[in-house]
């Protein structure tokens, strides 16, 4: 089962780099596309992973006049991404969250780029150990999946290289640092931060073509 | 030709609807294969049962009550059957700072410790429940403690709670109240307080008295005179925010003592600062909420001086010589009042406020001294 699932896996990462097309068309448009992205996701030195999909809203360029008259050309997109995260902190909690933000990135004709986004969304914490109950008796009882649901805000930005610039591959790699924060954690907030590090695969099964906009 | 059109643009939409069924797909086998990653390692990691006997082992378990989460790790040697319970200060701090590697060295070789979160602390956990943050409440989170341990450990097990400041009051409401001491073998009270208006009232007469001594030694001068000044001004009665500031002084007036040895929590907080057992971001907010809840007006006015008469169980009184915060006459009070046949205190002349840090040694030869005579 787990070697139909790591192929399945495979078979899309290879379909997805075979069929991917040039980013910018000779009709000078601009195609965007769905992106998935996989990370690890540690909250600082704890492991975690997040599973994210992007779905294109806007994506032009924006052309700039530096001092030395050179023109400065950026892809800028915008995205709604919706993100499942997930952290373990030994004997403290797991964290799964799931959240949806809007991201916005800025590509450098070089391939690098810079991202932000704000997500908001709901968490579900997963107690770091056994959990009992005593009623009024004495009497003690197991808690099977005690945790707790909590309102979550997370705002992040990253770093990254988006290969399908340079080199048509439908891939990016990315560096994230994320805060989130927890409400209503035992009457008050919990903040924690959350460093990502991961890939992004254009996806070729959509491709919305957008006109170039001068800005 | 308008015909071929709409054709064509009809195959065009049933594309991409292929084309995103696809794409559809392949994101949900992705999903599922994540989702089984995440369920296995939820699974793995968090909420089977371990209960471990043994001479060195480390047990984390959580009791939830009225709301909260609390944390409880318990470390050392349950083969001897023997639990030291840690009733932390605060409220809100968190039982961690109590985990030292000297007491590992040197209680937890010979006795099981429990070090216990209480509710809105240290790694305790829970949603809106502000409401429940009490005493009393406190109190049965206490003794709902005990009963884990013994349903985890057999009831056959010694327990022995040890409350230090904050912890000390809520040590003392749980040894007052109802039968809750026969729950217990003994009880350690390390420099904490049983009674806040009268903590008010000897933290003010020893920085009086102390104040005037150093200034006729000419040692600190500058920092005592304010200090004088102010407890001169503020005779009585206190109020929450002149009790905050009495234990503002208090806190600085240890660090002007050259007798004293200094415990610095930033360098403890250094030391652990990657451990699994220091949740640094929960303990900062727990501590902030907990030290300004509302329930602290209540606190202010708290005092368990005239039920101490119903402790029976033995007891060791621990104080240190400067501690500014809660003062040894606190620990003369307790001494007096208890019922114990068997009782001791004992001063450390090198310790303020955290004699357990500040005396590492006498602390730990004493509590095993104790434990071994009446586990």
């Amino acid at each position: 089962m787990k070697i139909r699932r790591f192929i399945l896996a495979m078979g899309c990462i290879i379909y997805s780099l075979a069929c991917f097309p040039e980013n910018k068309g000779p009709d000078g448009k601009v195609d965007t596309s769905l992106n998935l992205k996989l990370s690890y996701n540690s909250s600082l030195i704890y492991p975690g992973g997040r599973l994210g999909i992007e779905f294109p809203v806007k994506s032009f360029i924006s052309t700039r006049m530096k001092k030395s008259g050179k023109e400065k050309e950026l892809i800028k997109d915008r995205f709604i991404a919706l993100n499942l995260s997930w952290y373990h902190h030994p004997s403290f909690h797991d964290n799964l969250y799931l959240t949806a933000g809007w991201t916005m990135r800025r590509t450098r004709k070089s391939g690098f780029f810079t991202e932000f986004s704000p997500e908001m969304g709901v968490s579900r914490t997963f107690i770091g150990g056994t959990t009992y109950r005593v009623d009024d008796s004495g009497n003690v009882s197991l808690e099977k999946f005690a945790g707790y649901f909590y309102a979550l805000v997370s705002v992040g930005g990253g770093i990254g290289y988006d290969f399908s610039i340079t080199h048509s591959k439908p891939i990016m790699v990315f560096y994230k640092l994320n805060l989130l924060s927890m409400y209503p954690y035992n009457s008050t907030i919990y903040l924690r931060p959350a460093m990502e590090i991961g890939l992004t695969w254009k996806l070729c099964g959509i491709h919305l073509t957008k006109k170039w906009r001068k800005t | 030709m308008r015909q071929e059109k709409l054709i064509l643009f009809k195959r065009t939409i049933a594309q991409r609807k292929y084309a995103f069924q696809k794409t559809y797909s392949k994101c949900s086998q992705f999903v599922r294969l994540i989702s089984s990653i995440l369920f296995l390692g939820y699974i793995v990691s968090c909420q089977k049962e371990k209960i471990s006997i043994g001479t060195n082992v480390s047990d984390t378990f959580y009791l939830d009550n009225a709301g909260a989460s609390m944390r409880i790790l318990i470390e050392g040697n349950t083969l001897s059957h023997t639990f030291l319970i840690i009733v932390h200060g605060g409220p809100g701090t968190g039982s961690s700072f109590y985990n030292t590697d000297y007491i590992s060295q040197n209680i937890e070789d010979k006795y099981a410790v429990v070090y216990w979160d209480q509710r809105n602390s240290g790694a305790s956990q829970g949603n809106s429940n502000g409401n429940n943050l009490n005493l009393t409440q406190m109190t049965d989170d206490l003794k709902k403690v005990i009963q884990v341990i013994k349903s985890r450990y057999g009831t056959d097990g010694a327990v022995f709670i040890l409350g230090h400041s904050f912890g000390g009051l809520l040590a003392t409401s749980f040894m007052t109240s109802g039968n809750n001491q026969s729950m217990v073998k003994g009880w350690i009270f390390v420099d904490g307080s049983h009674n806040y208006p009268l903590n008010d009232t000897l933290t003010r007469q020893m920085l009086q008295t102390t104040g005037q001594q150093q200034i006729d030694l000419n040692k600190n001068a500058d920092k005592w005179s304010p200090i004088l000044t102010w407890c001169n001004a503020h005779p009585g009665n206190f109020t929450l925010a002149e009790s905050d500031q009495l234990a503002t002084f208090a806190t600085s007036a240890e660090t002007y003592m050259d007798e004293v040895n200094q415990f610095d929590y930033l360098t403890y907080i250094k030391e652990h600062l990657f451990s699994d057992n220091l949740t640094l971001t929960a303990l900062l907010f727990n501590h902030l909420y907990s030290e300004n809840a509302t329930f602290n007006n209540e606190l202010a006015k708290t005092e368990f001086s005239s039920t101490l008469y119903k402790v029976i169980k033995p007891t060791l009184i621990l104080f240190g010589q400067y501690d500014f915060i809660c003062p040894k006459g606190l620990g003369d009070d307790v001494f007096k009042r208890i019922s114990s046949p068997q009782k001791r205190m004992v001063i450390s002349t090198v310790s303020g406020y955290n004699f357990m840090f500040q005396d590492e040694g006498l602390f730990c030869y004493e509590v095993n001294n104790f434990i071994q005579q009446f586990k």
